[in-house]
């Protein structure tokens, strides 16, 4: 037989009994090869501006991906070096030279990987597709199935396996030229002798390493950087000095509690680990530290996409939202300047039976109609763009004569007299306050707004104001029970309303709240700000979108920057720019999250799996004996399970100790409104881990079943 | 205590019977020695495997203390090996993971005796075995002597009534082979422990109190030590043996 058949041979059984290993790398390869995909696509990175970025993030964690990778398939080359060294021994021992055999022991790994490459890039290339299909339903485009992928991805993809398997295959080759008969054949044997060394230092290890973690994990929740980068160092310590001292550390606890190491199963499962973990000590502390970095990857997504999709429906409720901070003109909120801004708004209402003139006068005027049967009609603004506030106008001009909306307003927000809701808000939750006054709201406004945004009628009693505010300040303010006092009127609390309402940011419907106050009191009250809010009848195209922007950059000088977060004179919004704003940056960073995610949990999960079931021999020797000396069936399958379950619980549970707090810490650190409450906090952790776990679980269960097969055979 | 009854033993299918054991009968008293000698291949470790249940009859019946162990339902069998049965292996058989210590209380684990009282129970009786100063020890830190002596611990610790050894001496150095046997005649000389050894060894044998010698299956010859001395009645055993090299009509 040639040596090349040999190694066929061999690659062929290597990948059955290393199966998990080989669909690892396969589904690895697969990802990779997707997200390569992604890097060189022109179609999604002419999505958007935010989209060029792209490439530069999934390069960036496909680096350390590469680098995971890299370790795995180092790994379990060295290990299957280990397990296989009495035969590649025997090789030598009957004339084949050891440069033949490291070519053999190469031959045969290139083939697998090759194998493994080929079979990634045809299946990344259907979960490009679904990458793909997902971006483009962010940014609302057509998806059309093409099979169509770069070259240079399929390129990458094999740059990045060639320089891994090269690497890793060279050294072993290296240490297989240089291995005498002896070496290899007692290559096993080597390991083997250092499973159950003993020293003090070891249990010194263990203490500290607890105690780094006791310390550690509290420093992560104090939301200040220097502490959380100490506590982030005593977590990674408690990591590596817990595996590595484990085994001296947990016999030592038996040692003073022999009741407990003779119970059950306890005397099987604790040696059978803390031997294992004397060996794989680096390699359990490595794998936990994936694990953490896996859940923090998944959580950081997750908390990502509750923040970005809190920001869109938190910022604007309107399809296009136009604010501007009022001028020290409006400031002095002189009658003049209350008739005109409300004359601006008025002019696109009229009430039924009313006319403009008689409503022009509104707040405070004694003609006005009673404030619960005052509806203020909205229409389009062509008809009315003549009386719009100056500010305003550029942009209602070329809405008149280019989108046609469904509903538009234009309206004033005031200034209240003191600032004691905001006080109240500021000393009883998360805040970050703006104004130095509670912002008012006419009732006759908030009414027709509430109408053109689809909510439902929002009655005010007389001597009454409404709290509409942001959802997470809903059941604080459902208890504020002072009374306000507006223009010289005591008004006592009413209803209280969280539905979106373009409270996030400063120059919107107040920031987080507003007090919604008979329009009559607020005529002697100065204006703070003025909005245009519009809903169209179908979303804003890419190209109507661009030109406000346009219009809106002329506006500012040129220098309008991030569309929404100027604090200049004017801000614009519109939901189309807001929601691929969003789906760009989540493509951007969820997306390699998850990906970083899925290949870290898959890399150790192999990593554990296949020392778990390189075991098995060992494993069905001891059942064996088990079984000889009397051991019941089903308590061996028990003690199986168990031992299983600990082995797999061990490297998972640190993580979820370190994990847990960090991102609760980090849900914490986002602006308030984001996160609505510990309840939501709570399922999005839970969403995280449910997904690590369903990871696991799979790696766990083929573990067990092939376990099971071999070791509790009759 | 034990009663084995014309018991058979085939290996393989219709077309390719081989026939291990052939209609052996002996019976065996509680306090008894008792050593069975063969050639490789004669069914001795059969004979064993199927006294201590790990391998089934395929006719005849044991029974031990009246009970016929080929009845019982599995989970009634692994509760007999662990309550009434002691093994002793060539290769030891011990834990690799354990220590010694454990690898002794693992048999009264396996037990649920009392966690308690385990590591008392094993400190007795490894002080009977003189290695109650290396129980902390791994099996790879102690020598092959010591290590069948662990096994011959683990084999009696849950107070077993028959001990069953397979070629204990196999893989030990004379001196330990020496130590290994006199501790387990002291082993049924003083806790009156049933021993059923299986050896090729006559040195070995002549120190059980009965020697059964099997070929081909069949029991071939049985020799009783009485109040023989040792060295007298392991040359009787050499002289069985050459017998037993030679055709069964030599014999008879």
């Amino acid at each position: 037989m040639t040596l090349s058949k040999l190694s066929l041979r061999n690659a062929r059984r290597q990948a059955g009994d290393y199966l998990i290993y080989f669909v690892t790398v396969v589904l690895s390869a697969a990802l990779i090869h997707a997200f390569n995909g992604l890097v060189f696509s022109e179609e999604l990175s002419a999505l958007s501006s935010f989209m060029e970025s792209l490439p530069a993030f999934i390069i960036m964690v496909s680096i350390l991906v590469i680098c995971v990778m890299g370790w795995l398939i180092h790994y379990v080359t060295t290990f299957m070096l280990s397990r296989r060294s009495r035969e590649l021994g025997t090789y030598i021992l009957i004339g084949l030279e050891n440069s033949q055999v490291a070519r053999l022991f190469f031959l045969e790994n290139l083939i697998v990987g090759g194998a493994a490459l080929a079979l990634g890039l045809v299946l990344g290339g259907m979960i490009f597709q679904v990458l793909r299909a997902i971006i483009l339903s962010l940014f609302h485009a057509p998806y059309t199935f093409s099979l169509a992928l770069s070259p240079m991805a399929v390129m990458l993809t094999f740059v990045y396996f060639t320089v891994i398997y090269l690497l890793v295959l060279r050294k072993s080759r290296k240490s297989i030229r240089t291995m005498n008969i002896h070496d290899l054949i007692y290559y096993e044997k080597k390991n083997e002798e250092e499973a159950v060394k003993k020293s003090r230092s070891r249990r010194k290890l263990f203490t500290a390493a607890i105690l780094s973690g006791i310390t550690g994990t509290p420093l992560l929740l104090t939301g200040n950087m220097p502490l959380i980068l100490l506590g982030t160092i005593c977590a990674v310590f408690f990591l590596y000095g817990f595996f590595l001292s484990f085994s001296s550390g947990v016999p030592a606890w038996f040692e003073k509690r022999p009741g407990k190491k003779y119970a059950s199963h306890a005397l099987l499962i604790f040696r059978g680990l803390s031997a294992k973990l004397t060996t794989m000590g680096l390699t359990m502390a490595t794998v936990s530290l994936l694990f953490t970095v896996t859940i923090i990857s998944e959580g950081t997504g997750m908390l990502f996409g509750t923040l970005f999709q809190s920001r869109v429906e938190g910022s604007t409720c309107f399809d296009i939202f136009i604010g501007t901070e009022a001028s020290d003109l409006d400031g002095n909120a002189s009658e003049d300047d209350a008739a005109h801004s409300t004359a601006a708004a008025d002019s696109f209402q009229t009430s039924a039976g009313t006319s403009a003139d008689d409503t022009s006068a509104s707040p405070g005027s004694t003609s006005l109609p009673a404030a619960d049967t005052f509806l203020r009609r909205i229409e389009n603004p062509e008809t009315c763009i003549e009386s719009a506030a100056p500010e305003f106008m550029p942009y209602l001009e070329y809405i008149g004569s280019e989108i046609p909306l469904r509903a538009s307003m234009q309206y004033n927000i005031y200034q209240g007299e003191n600032r004691q809701v905001t006080d109240y808000i500021d000393q009883n939750s998360e805040y970050y306050s703006y104004y130095s006054y509670d912002p008012l709201m006419a009732y006759s406004d908030y009414a027709a707004l509430r109408q053109m945004l689809g909510y439902s009628d929002a009655p005010l009693e007389p001597g009454h104001y409404i709290i509409h505010c942001m959802a997470y300040l809903g059941n604080l303010m459902e208890n504020y029970n002072q009374d306000i006092s507006v223009s010289g009127n005591r008004l006592s609390p009413g209803s209280v309303y969280t539905e979106h309402f373009s409270q996030k940011l400063w120059d919107g419907n107040g920031r987080a709240f507003i007090l919604v106050v008979p329009d009559e009191h607020l005529a002697s009250r100065p204006v703070s700000h003025k909005i245009y809010g519009a809903m169209t009848n179908v979303p804003l195209t890419q190209a109507q979108d661009d030109r406000l922007q346009e219009i809106h950059e002329n506006q500012m000088g040129g220098s309008a920057g991030l569309t929404h977060f100027t604090t200049g004179y004017c801000t614009l919004m519109t939901k189309t720019s807001l929601t691929r704003e969003y789906a760009a940056v989540s493509a951007c960073t969820i997306f390699p999250l998850y990906y970083l995610a899925l290949i870290l949990t898959m890399a150790a999960a192999t990593i554990l799996t296949v020392q778990q079931l390189s075991e098995s021999i060992r494993y069905r020797q001891q059942f064996t004996l088990l079984g000889k000396l009397g051991m019941d069936r089903l308590e061996m399958a028990q003690a199986l399970r168990k031992q299983l379950a600990i082995y797999y619980c061990l490297p998972a549970l640190p993580p979820l100790l370190i994990s847990i707090p960090f991102l609760w810490a980090m849900g914490h650190t986002f602006e308030p409104g984001t996160i609505n409450g510990p309840g939501q906090l709570t399922g999005i952790l839970g969403t995280a881990l449910g997904l690590f776990f369903l990871i696991y679980f799979v790696y766990i269960l083929m573990a067990y079943s092939s376990l099971k097969k071999t070791v509790l055979t009759e | 205590m034990l009663q084995v009854k014309s018991i058979e033993k085939y290996y393989g299918n219709k077309n390719n019977v081989t026939k291990a054991l052939d209609r052996i009968s002996f019976d065996v008293e509680e306090g008894e020695f008792i050593a069975i000698m063969g050639a490789s291949g004669s069914g001795k470790t059969t004979l064993l495997n199927c006294i201590s249940t790990i391998d089934t009859v395929s006719a005849g019946h044991i029974l031990l203390n009246g009970e016929d162990i080929a009845e019982l339902p599995p989970t009634e069998l692994a509760r007999f090996r662990r309550e009434k049965l002691g093994f002793v292996f060539q290769d030891f058989n011990l834990l690799d993971t354990l220590t010694l210590e454990e690898n002794i209380g693992l048999a009264l684990t396996i037990n649920h005796t009392t966690p308690h009282t385990v590591r008392d129970k094993v400190q007795d009786v490894a002080m009977r075995l003189r290695i109650d100063d290396i129980l902390n020890k791994f099996p790879w830190q102690v020598s092959g002597g010591q290590k069948q002596r662990a096994a011959c611990a683990r084999a009696m610790v849950a107070g077993q009534s028959l001990i069953l050894a397979d070629e204990p001496t196999g893989a030990l150095d004379s001196k330990a082979s020496k130590n290994l046997l006199e501790i387990m005649s002291k082993m049924n000389r003083d806790c009156h422990a049933t021993i059923l050894m299986v050896t090729h060894d006559a040195y070995s044998a002549s120190y059980a109190t009965r020697v059964l010698f099997l070929k081909d299956g069949r029991l071939f010859n049985e020799l009783i030590r009485g109040n023989r001395t040792r060295s007298i009645f392991y040359h009787e055993i050499l002289d069985v043996l050459g017998l037993l090299g030679g055709d069964i009509s030599d014999v008879i």
